[in-house]
């Protein structure tokens, strides 16, 4: 019958019962309409175990719902990383750390698209400047724990028509038409503002800091003379076109400074990661005041380093540009030459044909473009975000700018043409500057994995040891029993982390050491599992089909595997969803006090690691809440499938936990 | 049932002998020499007044001096287990194991450990005995909510939660709960035990402490809600579904007479054993979440020593947390006798 009737008639149902007997009611139902019969017999059929378990299963809309969403985790977690072929374990990069989620890093602002002046980028955002003067920012503007927000540009600046802009790590700078040097950003290392000003503040003297030059605060610059601009980690330069260099910032990040602060008569001028790279009048080496460094060059990024004089042959460099860790050097012949480090799956640079030659290079973070004398843009460097990925509509092309993993391309009438490179992350970076997207993804797997073979670890031993415990009894039950319970009684957590501490003094391999973690978890997790088989095993021992099968002749250990072990097989499985929950949980604890899976291995514990204190949950909310949403989300939705099954396939289970 | 209790307290002892013998051969497989480290440190100081020729010969002796102070002058592992117990001699022929008192020596601390754990289990039994009492105050009144509005939107509701509440492991709640009391309301502070700096006495002092107890205390708290009340709940159907409630309602006593007199003295059986069992547990601490309140406990304690290994007091606390989850068990199935009479436990 189905529902709605059987509900419709209750209180009929009752009347009627009184005054007709059940007759009545029989009767009703048996002449009912054609499909309320159909109905009846649909409920009425016998219907096969499994199928029944299978119904009621369905009828639970929480536990489908939360099955599904599993489903879909696993899915994601394991077809998820062959979508990321780029993703590295030990990915780290210095001006990518804790980063809020953004997708908004290439999005260059409307206004500004049809009217670009120049474009510039060290770390996380980018400043681009229009032909009226104005300035626009966008990227990731939030600087760390500092609170500034670069975004916010100050309003003398707004009023004031720009000529020229630069971006640091943390710090932009401005040239106005009059010649003012405006900044504004981070300023805890002297990114700008005089020794006065910064004295004046009330801050301690600090003899690492280049102050920002008096003259250029006094006077302003000669905006017609600069001849270039430009920003790095801390630091800011500004070159005339006689050669005269302005330079302030943290000396601490370039260990050259004070070189270049006292070398004047410089033809150019940029900055890697760690130094100041210059090039002198002479044009035939690059300058960085210090020996051995930047000697060497090579054609390409992936051929044999030589020594510049040898290479250079009597050509002069036109212009040098840097990367973080290497200097892309163009010559006055249109070729390119490289010095410095650049990684192993660098992207070369192309072959040109003949008669082309190169007439822009424009530099990132780890990556290089190029525009020739034919108009063509070729990227070439690291491609770990996507930076080299030339889109095929870039003709036309008249200028190039980039930001740190970003290139913009920009024609005749200073419209953009094609952008490519890091669009932004979706859940931000951790304090790494690794994407945490990708290593949620990666972790999920691994988590899961380690979850799942502890498991299987703990059930064989668990079944095992149950099986042979409740079928065989007497005297190896005894012992086996004793056994479990000696493993019962070792609290968890505290032998897990000694196990591991003890194994982190010895030189194990990664791999070898997250074996034994599995084995750890799956070998101090099997005693609950065996006493439940064994309480099983020993109600089924007495039912009548073990009865038969004994007299029948059928060997012990077939009845107990073969005849036993499938009737009891529902329980076990429940025991085994809920136990790979608890031991997901167990690995993620152990992972998050440092005892489990180990940096640079991704596990959704180790992830949680760095939020161990209030600034960072509060400052860096996005490096926990999304995994911490993901590992919930699993976790509740195993115990609720499991919960769920339980009560399906043993009903008086429910009833006794 | 002195017998019985006789019997399984000898059986515990056993259990409690192999597990320390494990433990012990576990900690030995640590390449850690406190002899070599004493002797060389030793050395050290008088290495420039003894003659070149004679230094090695002379550290040899201190190296075994110290060896047989601690009484590793021997590779047999079995030698130097039973002499940490305290039932083999050491060179001189004393005696000086667990069994004489000695439990051993933090490094770390350069304190002996019975003094290293005093205030940390103060610490932790502190705030447990709280969390407990708050829980149980919580846990079973709504358990037998729910037990008894069984299907009702109420029980649903708290079954979810209950779900949702043991599916969270503790480090998650508590980064949670930082977040909100600490970040967003700024309610409590985010970790310590004390005002730093501060020499409160009397109510002050109390009323300091309590603040800064508060927040790990609700995340404690929270984080055995979901267990305990689905046990509480589950035992209290079991009950309801006893012949005794049919018999009892058909007699038309009072419903609540039913539920507070026959069911719950029923279901409060298998919960009393839990909490019996869950007393011992006061003692360990808990782990975690000492270590994100920098709550200076028991689990605090134990994270921080394996850190910068010092064994001696791993190897204890590790002893000592195995004592008391064997004792446990043993308590549990004593009380499970005496509340129960249907159980014999001498059978």
């Amino acid at each position: 019958m189905s529902k709605k009737n059987g509900n419709s008639s209750k209180k009929g149902g009752w009347l009627s019962r009184l005054f007709h007997g059940g007759g009545n009611q029989l009767a009703d139902e048996l002449l009912g309409s054609e499909k309320d019969r159909a109905a009846a017999a649909d409920v009425e059929a016998i219907v096969s175990p499994m199928r029944q378990v299978v119904n009621n299963f369905l009828e639970r809309k929480l536990a489908v719902g939360a099955l599904c969403l599993l489903i879909i985790m696993f899915i994601i977690m394991f077809v998820g990383p062959l979508f990321m072929p780029k993703y590295k374990d030990a990915y780290t990069e210095v001006t990518q750390q804790s980063m809020a989620p953004n997708m908004r890093l290439m999005s260059v602002p409307k206004e500004l698209r049809n009217d670009i002046k120049m474009i510039d980028g060290y770390g996380s955002f980018s400043v681009g400047l229009s032909n009226a003067g104005k300035v626009y920012v966008w990227g990731s503007t939030q600087l760390g724990t500092t609170g500034v927000d670069i975004g916010e540009i100050p309003e003398e600046v707004q009023n004031a028509k720009i000529a020229m802009v630069a971006a640091g790590i943390d710090h932009i700078v401005a040239i106005g038409e009059d010649g003012r040097v405006y900044c504004w950003g981070a300023n805890t290392l002297g990114q700008y503002g005089t020794e006065e000003e910064y004295l004046a503040s009330g801050k301690k003297e600090n003899p690492n800091i280049a102050f920002f030059p008096q003259e250029l605060a006094d006077n302003g610059v000669d905006v017609a003379n600069i001849k270039k601009l430009t920003c790095g980690y801390q630091a800011s330069a500004i070159l005339m076109n006689d050669g005269t260099l302005y330079l302030w910032g943290n000396k601490l990040t370039y260990a050259n400074m004070d070189l270049f602060l006292a070398a004047g008569n410089m033809y150019d001028i940029d900055f890697t990661l760690n130094y100041i790279v210059g090039l002198n009048k002479k044009r035939n080496s690059i300058y960085t005041g210090s020996r051995d460094l930047y000697t060497m060059v090579r054609g390409n990024l992936d051929s044999k380093a030589v020594k510049m004089s040898d290479y250079l042959d009597g050509r002069r460099i036109e212009s040098l540009t840097a990367t973080n860790t290497g200097v892309c050097l163009l010559l006055d012949d249109g070729s390119v030459c490289f010095s410095g480090d650049f990684s192993l799956n660098a992207v070369p640079v192309p072959e040109l044909a003949a008669d082309e030659d190169f007439v822009e290079i424009a530099g990132g973070s780890y990556h290089f473009s190029g525009l020739t004398n034919k108009g063509n843009v070729y990227s070439w460097g690291q491609n770990d975000l996507d930076q080299t990925e030339v889109p095929k509509n870039t003709a036309g092309t008249a200028k190039l700018y980039t930001g740190s993993f970003q290139t913009y391309a920009v024609d005749e009438n200073d419209g953009l043409v094609a952008k490519w490179g890091l669009k932004g992350y979706l859940f931000g970076t951790d304090n790494r500057g690794a994407d945490i997207f990708q290593r949620i993804i990666n972790g999920g797997r691994m988590t899961m994995t380690v979850g799942a073979i502890a498991v299987i670890i703990s059930s064989i031993i668990g079944i095992l040891v149950g099986c042979i415990s409740g079928y065989f009894g007497g005297k190896v039950d005894v012992l086996l029993m004793r056994v479990a319970e000696i493993f019962a009684a070792i609290p968890f957590l505290p032998f897990a982390m000694i196990l591991s501490a003890v194994m982190g003094q010895m030189v194990l391999s990664e791999t070898m050491r997250i074996v034994i973690i599995m084995c750890i978890l799956g070998v101090l997790t099997w005693p609950g599992l065996a006493r439940l088989v064994r309480g099983q095993v020993l109600l089924a021992r007495e039912s009548e089909y073990v009865m038969a099968a004994k007299s029948m002749g059928v060997k012990e250990s077939v009845i107990a595997f073969k005849h036993i072990l499938p009737n009891v097989m529902s329980v076990i499985l429940v025991t085994l969803m809920l136990d790979f929950g608890t031991c997901m949980l167990t690995e993620s604890s152990l992972s998050y006090l440092g005892f489990g899976v180990a940096y640079p291995r991704p596990t959704w514990g180790n992830m949680l690691n760095g939020a161990n204190n209030e600034t960072i949950i509060n400052a860096y909310w996005w490096q926990w809440v999304f995994t911490s949403i993901f590992l919930a989300v699993t976790t509740i939705c195993i115990n609720i499938v499991g919960d769920a099954l339980r009560d399906v396939l043993d009903p008086k289970a429910s009833v006794e936990k | 049932m002195g017998k019985y209790v006789l019997k399984r307290f000898g059986y515990m002892l056993a259990v409690l002998v192999i597990l320390s013998f494990i433990l012990f051969m576990i900690y030995s497989l640590v390449p850690a020499n406190r002899a070599y480290n004493d002797a060389s440190n030793e050395f050290k100081g008088m290495k420039n007044t003894l003659p070149a020729g004679r230094q090695q010969e002379y550290f040899d002796e201190l190296y075994l001096k110290y060896q047989r102070m601690y009484g590793t002058d021997t590779d047999n592992k079995v030698v130097r287990y039973l002499r940490w117990i305290g039932l083999y001699p050491l060179y001189d022929g004393s005696y000086d194991g667990l069994l004489q008192g000695n439990l051993g020596y933090s490094y770390e601390y350069k304190k002996d450990v019975v003094d290293v754990v005093a205030q940390p289990m103060k610490n932790t039994i502190k705030i447990n005995i709280f969390a407990t009492i708050l829980a149980l105050g919580i846990t079973i009144p709504l358990g037998i909510h729910c037990a008894v509005k069984r299907g009702s939107r109420t029980d649903q509701l708290v079954q979810v939660l209950t779900i949702i509440g043991y599916s969270l492991p503790t480090f998650l709640i508590s980064i949670l709960f930082i977040w909100v009391f600490c970040s967003k309301l700024h309610i409590f502070p985010p970790s310590g035990m004390k005002t730093p700096g501060s020499n409160y006495t009397g109510w002050k002092k109390f009323k300091d402490e309590m603040y800064y107890m508060a927040l790990p205390l609700i995340t404690m708290t929270f984080c055995s809600l979901g267990g305990m009340t689905r046990y509480v709940r589950a035992s209290m159907i079991e009950a309801l579904s006893m012949d005794c409630i049919r018999t009892a309602r058909a007699k038309g006593l009072r419903e609540k007479v039913v539920i507070y007199s026959h069911a719950w003295r029923n279901a409060l059986i298998p919960i009393v054993t839990l909490v019996v069992g869950w007393f011992l547990g006061i003692f360990g601490g808990s782990i975690v979440l000492e270590n994100i309140f920098a709550w200076n406990g028991m689990g605090r304690i134990m994270i921080q020593s394996l850190r910068v290994a010092d064994y001696d007091l791993v190897l204890l606390m590790q002893m000592f947390y195995i004592g008391m989850s064997l004792l446990g068990t043993l308590v549990i199935d004593i009380v499970y006798g005496l509340v129960d009479p249907r159980v014999r436990v001498n059978k």
